[in-house]
């Protein structure tokens, strides 16, 4: 039985393990048990970030023919080579890096919450919500981990960013980290796909440039996960060194972790870290900052989107069936020039050519 | 943006306007539909094979579905004596094929396969995690107390074994899971717990020191709602029919589950897995329960797992099995309890698994392999002993 079955394992063979499969195994791969020991979690060990400009990028027509010959490849699942990468993360520090910790941002704009790898209902999400850059985008983080796709995802994403500065806001999730990367997925997807672990270390560098907050025509602040105990304006977050991994604890870590509750004030989870805030903190929050909304994504909900806090907060999240099982909808937030807002709430594309139902082998399980 | 006009909903008025975009769903049901023999109507086949018209998206010759290839067959062919009950499912030996239920819980969609032998009806269904509706109900009423609901809960998903002729069985279903959780403080925490925790009551002495009003922090060092939220539980089942009084399991640990009889590769007539529940701990492990069955001429074996990873902390496995040997009328029930230290469990696996060490600890079946045992329990039950 798997446990998580939602996380894309390396080969087939260890997914059904058996005593006899293990050995198995083992014979096949008997230098590899050291890969994982030798991980460098140091920031910046890729390079990508060594030679960071100081000015913003601007696109050349060489940059522009390159992007567009990537987003292209992308668009057809098809992922970049490890030099494209790296060429492409190089570029993006460039961009990110000058964005600020509280991205402003103007109407109109489509807001999304959680990708995870499914790369094909990230297709579909923008054919529903309308192509980039003939609409603006802001996403909210973890477009890794968990969806068989998270290399194709993560580095359209980034392609598009480029291409179009102004036009797509990517923020950084609680998944976009190289600790959570290695539980959940991504990392053992970086390996499977190029051999190594050099792509995975590269968008983790990159990873750490990303804004963690963005405010949608001074009414709506946009991030991850929720608000912190030591954040109470938005001017605080504005001054965090937010170019690190995400810490353990802290504003950062709470701004791309913590959950709203029904219970009032500041909670501490009994899992013994990480904030819960009720609906006086978020009415104090949006009435400090001259707010109308927090949107936020991190959580899992049956219809796309739930309000909290009697509308004071929603929560948006845009992988529908997620772990191709859980048969939720998806949902996106439009707000127009006049910012009004609307929701539109989406299920799983359907591919041609693929079956649509699957089925299961019957296992004599003891 | 041209399929938008076509297929637009409004629904749920509240604040803001929602569209709900459906094309895909409405082409799913038209695929789904298309499997069902006779064009939807219920009438039940029994012809040797079963032609499964191909939706218009893959195109080309009808498969025929036998399933015979896929499993060694058993010594000697036993007469047929089950009947399918859900036609909507291929049908079963009678006909030629294994019944497997089938559409997957892919969409919002609902399956009920069922399949009876002697006075045994075996049942399952599957539907998609709970709306927010059936969530709050839970929420305010089912669950009251329990602080925060695993992220994922299959709350319609059961299987049931039935005896028709005694009114006895048992159900694993998800509530009755859900209920069996602590609603006391677990004494487990995340491995990065203490130095959370630590900075937080730093803030809190410097907020102190410099007479800073500005956070409260003064209550919210303590964790305010206990429950424990790992989801841990034991459960084993519940009993249910007219008589799910009358006739009880009787402790024999002296027992074992006849491994020689499920070990042979008798023909599987009906099959199926589902989670009751999942969570992701934050993203500081999993917690899951997860049941399935198989059904065979002469008996059945059902696993009831629960699997706990805390990264970094601890590993659990729970396991309940109920296996029935139909002729018999005979029900044993065996519960096993796994747990272990994770990082003591993790150094077991640099034989087994290859460059993802962590791939073994996300695999429950290597974890129970390689985890103490803690508790160890088997029952027994026959309809002759009636309840003391």
């Amino acid at each position: 039985m798997d446990a998580d079955m939602d996380v894309p394992m390396h080969d087939a063979v260890s997914e059904q393990l058996t005593p006899t499969i293990t050995e198995d195994v083992t014979s096949n791969n008997d230098n590899n048990s050291g890969d994982y020991q030798d991980i460098d979690f140091k920031p910046g060990s890729s390079g990508i970030a060594d030679n960071k400009s100081s000015t913003p990028l601007q696109l050349t027509p060489n940059n522009i023919n390159d992007l567009d010959k990537w987003i292209e490849q992308l668009g057809r699942c098809e992922m970049l080579s490890e030099d494209d990468v790296a060429r492409l993360c190089r570029m993006a520090v460039d961009v990110v890096q000058f964005e600020e910790n509280v991205k402003p941002i103007n109407v109109p704009v489509t807001i999304c919450g959680d990708v995870h790898g499914q790369f094909h209902d990230l297709m579909e999400l923008f054919k529903i919500g309308g192509p980039c850059p003939d609409t603006n985008y802001l996403f909210m983080g973890d477009y890794v981990d968990r969806g068989y796709y998270s290399v194709e995802t993560v580095s359209y994403l980034v392609a598009m960013k480029i291409r179009y500065q102004h036009r797509i806001t990517i923020l950084r999730g609680n998944h976009e980290s190289r600790q959570i990367t290695q539980v959940y997925g991504f990392y053992d997807e970086c390996l499977r796909k190029y051999g190594s672990a050099n792509v995975w270390k590269m968008f983790t560098d990159l990873f750490d440039y990303f804004p963690i907050t963005a405010l949608v025509d001074n009414k709506i602040f946009c991030l991850h996960g929720g608000l912190s105990p030591m954040i109470e304006t938005i001017d605080q977050v504005r001054e965090l060194n937010r170019v690190q991994e995400v810490p353990h604890e802290g504003p950062m870590c709470d701004l791309l972790w913590s959950d709203p509750d029904d219970r009032g004030g500041w909670g501490i989870s009994p899992r013994g870290a990480g904030f819960t805030f009720g609906q006086d903190i978020s009415e104090q929050f949006n009435h400090t900052n001259n707010l109308t909304l927090v949107a936020r994504a991190h959580q899992l909900v049956m219809e796309g989107y739930a309000w909290s806090h009697q509308q004071n907060v929603v929560t948006i999240f845009s992988a529908p069936n997620y772990c191709y099982r859980c048969g939720n909808q998806a949902a996106i937030m439009e707000v127009d020039e006049n910012n009004n807002r609307q929701f539109l709430q989406y299920d799983p594309s359907v591919r041609p050519g693929e079956p649509t139902v699957t089925r299961k082998t019957p296992d004599y399980f003891l | 943006m041209s399929q938008r006009p076509d297929n637009k909903k409004f629904t749920r008025p509240e604040g803001i306007n929602t569209i709900q975009i459906d094309a895909a769903r409405q082409m799913h049901m038209r695929t789904v539909q298309a499997r069902i023999p006779g064009g939807g109507t219920t009438t039940q086949s029994s012809t040797s094979q079963y032609k499964i018209p191909q939706n218009a998206l893959n195109g080309g010759e009808p498969r025929t579905i036998t399933t015979g290839r896929m499993f060694s067959a058993p010594s000697r062919s036993p007469p047929a004596r089950h009947i399918c009950n859900n036609p909507n499912n291929p049908p079963c030996a009678n006909c030629g094929g294994v019944i497997i239920p089938s559409p997957k819980a892919f969409l919002p969609l609902e399956d009920r396969p069922s399949i009876s032998i002697n006075n045994w009806t075996i049942s399952s269904k599957k539907r998609p995690i709970l709306n927010a509706e059936e969530l709050n109900n839970w929420e305010t009423k089912e669950l009251r107390g329990l602080g925060a609901l695993p992220e994922m809960i299959f709350g319609n998903n059961f299987i049931r074994i039935m005896n028709t002729e005694h009114k006895w069985g048992i159900e694993f279903n998800t509530l009755d899971a859900l209920k069996m959780v602590s609603l006391s403080d677990s004494g487990i925490r995340v491995a990065h717990s203490k130095v959370w925790l630590d900075s937080k009551l730093q803030q809190q002495q410097q907020d102190i020191m410099g007479d800073s009003s500005s956070i409260d922090m003064e209550n919210s060092l303590k964790i305010v709602k206990n429950y424990d939220w790992t989801y841990s539980t034991e459960y084993e089942g519940t009993v249910v029919g007219d008589n799910k009084d009358t006739y009880s399991f009787k402790v024999d640990n002296n027992l074992k589950l006849p491994i020689d009889k499920l070990s042979k590769q008798d023909k599987i007539l009906y099959f199926d897995e589902m989670v009751l529940f999942e969570d992701e701990l934050a993203d500081c492990g999993v917690s899951m329960l997860n049941v399935k069955i198989r059904v065979m001429n002469e008996r059945l074996l059902l696993l009831c797992r629960f699997f706990l990873r805390v990264d970094d902390v601890l590993l659990r496995v729970y396991d309940t099995r109920v296996y029935v040997e139909f002729d018999d009328n005979v029900v044993m029930r065996e519960i096993k309890k796994y747990e272990g230290n994770y990082n003591d469990i993790l150094a077991k696996h640099h034989i087994s698994h290859s460059h993802d060490p962590k791939a073994a600890l996300r695999d429950s079946n290597w974890v129970a392999e390689n985890t103490p045992i803690v508790d160890k329990r088997c029952e027994i039950m026959t309809f002759n002993d009636l309840k003391q």
